[in-house]
């Protein structure tokens, strides 16, 4: 098992993190053009019995979960 | 005192037009004249703008068609099948939170719920995922019960690979666990053709026991769940992209028809506004005449 997964990361994180290092290493001119990329602008609203469940979770970027 | 002449007013203002009927009617011509204009203009920009957005979501989509078209030959090469012993399915609606475009967002719905009416033993064991308003403000009169959760804010700007992968994510996080699934979505033929398409999903058990699976090599375990992780997010983002460039694709079509329309409208309003100016002009004339021939 490798170190990413045992310290409870899936492969999306894995890949995110990785894609980010990779974006902040580019040179300043490629750089602005790969931020707009990282962005993320999707919200989520939980269903439960057939109405939306008051909470709303944000995930962060790396993908851990803040409520 | 000032007061009771202001109501005096407004009462006296809408008997006013009564009064002179040629006249009215010839205002109110020009008023809706004027309205059909602005609309005009405003679906006019609309074009515009959802085909700038258009050309950017073909280009866009051109670098994500590899992503999407590889996770799904992955699956067609090893003949991988839904586990029998796991009848759970997720369907994932493609769609976003902008409506005027046509029928891309209902014909997405539409796809699900006739699946889903089709066979009562899938409506109890299929959840569903709307990703974008408008899928949600359809299926949940139908099918509240079944949705897991609802992604919005799509469609504003361009779906990014985050996004997608935030889906994914939660997907995963739902704790809801499946042994297949579609996601569905619009798939971007031309600029005047969009098809409803669809994108298999299947668990880990399905594709290990995938009777073909030997054709790829060095596969273990972890490999085939880091994959899976992947192409979901991978797929997610590809049908997004598809989606997106057909919801713009069919904006400029729906808003170039919407001018049109506009402009076919404008062109009656002002013939019979010139005809009832006209009317009015000869009715005028009529009663001077007339009123001077009965003085002679």
């Amino acid at each position: 098992m490798s170190a990413w997964r045992a310290a409870g990361l899936n492969y999306i994180n894995y890949s995110q993190i990785a894609a980010r290092l990779v974006r902040q290493a580019l040179k300043a001119d490629l750089r602005v053009e790969a931020t707009k990329r990282d962005e993320a602008n999707v919200r989520f609203t939980q269903w439960k019995d057939g109405k939306p469940a008051s909470i709303k979770r944000h995930c962060s970027l790396n993908g851990s979960i803040l409520n | 005192m000032f007061c009771h002449g202001k109501q005096l007013l407004a009462l006296a203002l809408p008997a006013q037009p009564t009064s002179q009927r040629g006249m009215a009617t010839l205002k109110s011509i020009s008023i809706r004249l004027k309205s059909v204009k602005n609309i005009q203009k405003i679906t006019q920009s609309m074009k515009m703008v959802s085909a700038a957005k258009y050309n950017r979501a073909e280009r866009d989509l051109k670098q994500a068609r590899p992503l999407g078209q590889g996770a799904k030959v992955f699956y067609e090469q090893a003949e991988i099948a839904p586990s029998e012993s796991e009848p759970k399915k997720l369907m994932i609606a493609v769609t976003s939170d902008r409506g005027l475009c046509g029928a891309v967002h209902t014909g997405v719905s539409r796809n699900i719920r006739d699946a889903l009416l089709a066979n009562p033993a899938e409506l109890e064991n299929t959840k569903i995922v709307c990703i974008g308003e408008k899928s949600r403000a359809i299926l949940s009169r139908l099918f509240g019960k079944n949705i897991l959760f609802v992604a919005s804010e799509v469609g504003r700007k361009p779906p990014t690979f985050n996004d997608a992968a935030k889906i994914a994510i939660e997907v995963m996080n739902s704790g809801y666990s499946y042994g297949s699934g579609k996601i569905i979505f619009n798939r971007f033929k031309s600029v005047v053709s969009y098809k409803i398409d669809n994108l298999p999903l299947y668990d880990k058990s399905a594709v290990t026991t995938a009777p073909k699976l030997s054709v790829y090599d060095s596969l273990d375990d972890e490999v085939i769940q880091s994959y899976l992780e992947f192409s979901l997010a991978s797929m997610l983002f590809y049908s997004m992209k598809e989606g997106a460039c057909s919801e713009q694709s069919s904006r400029m079509t729906a808003m170039d028809n919407a001018s049109k329309n506009a402009g076919e409208m404008i062109d009656k309003l002002t013939l019979t506004f010139n005809r009832t100016r006209q009317a009015v002009i000869t009715r005028e004339l009529i009663e001077i005449i007339s009123g001077a021939a009965a003085l002679q």
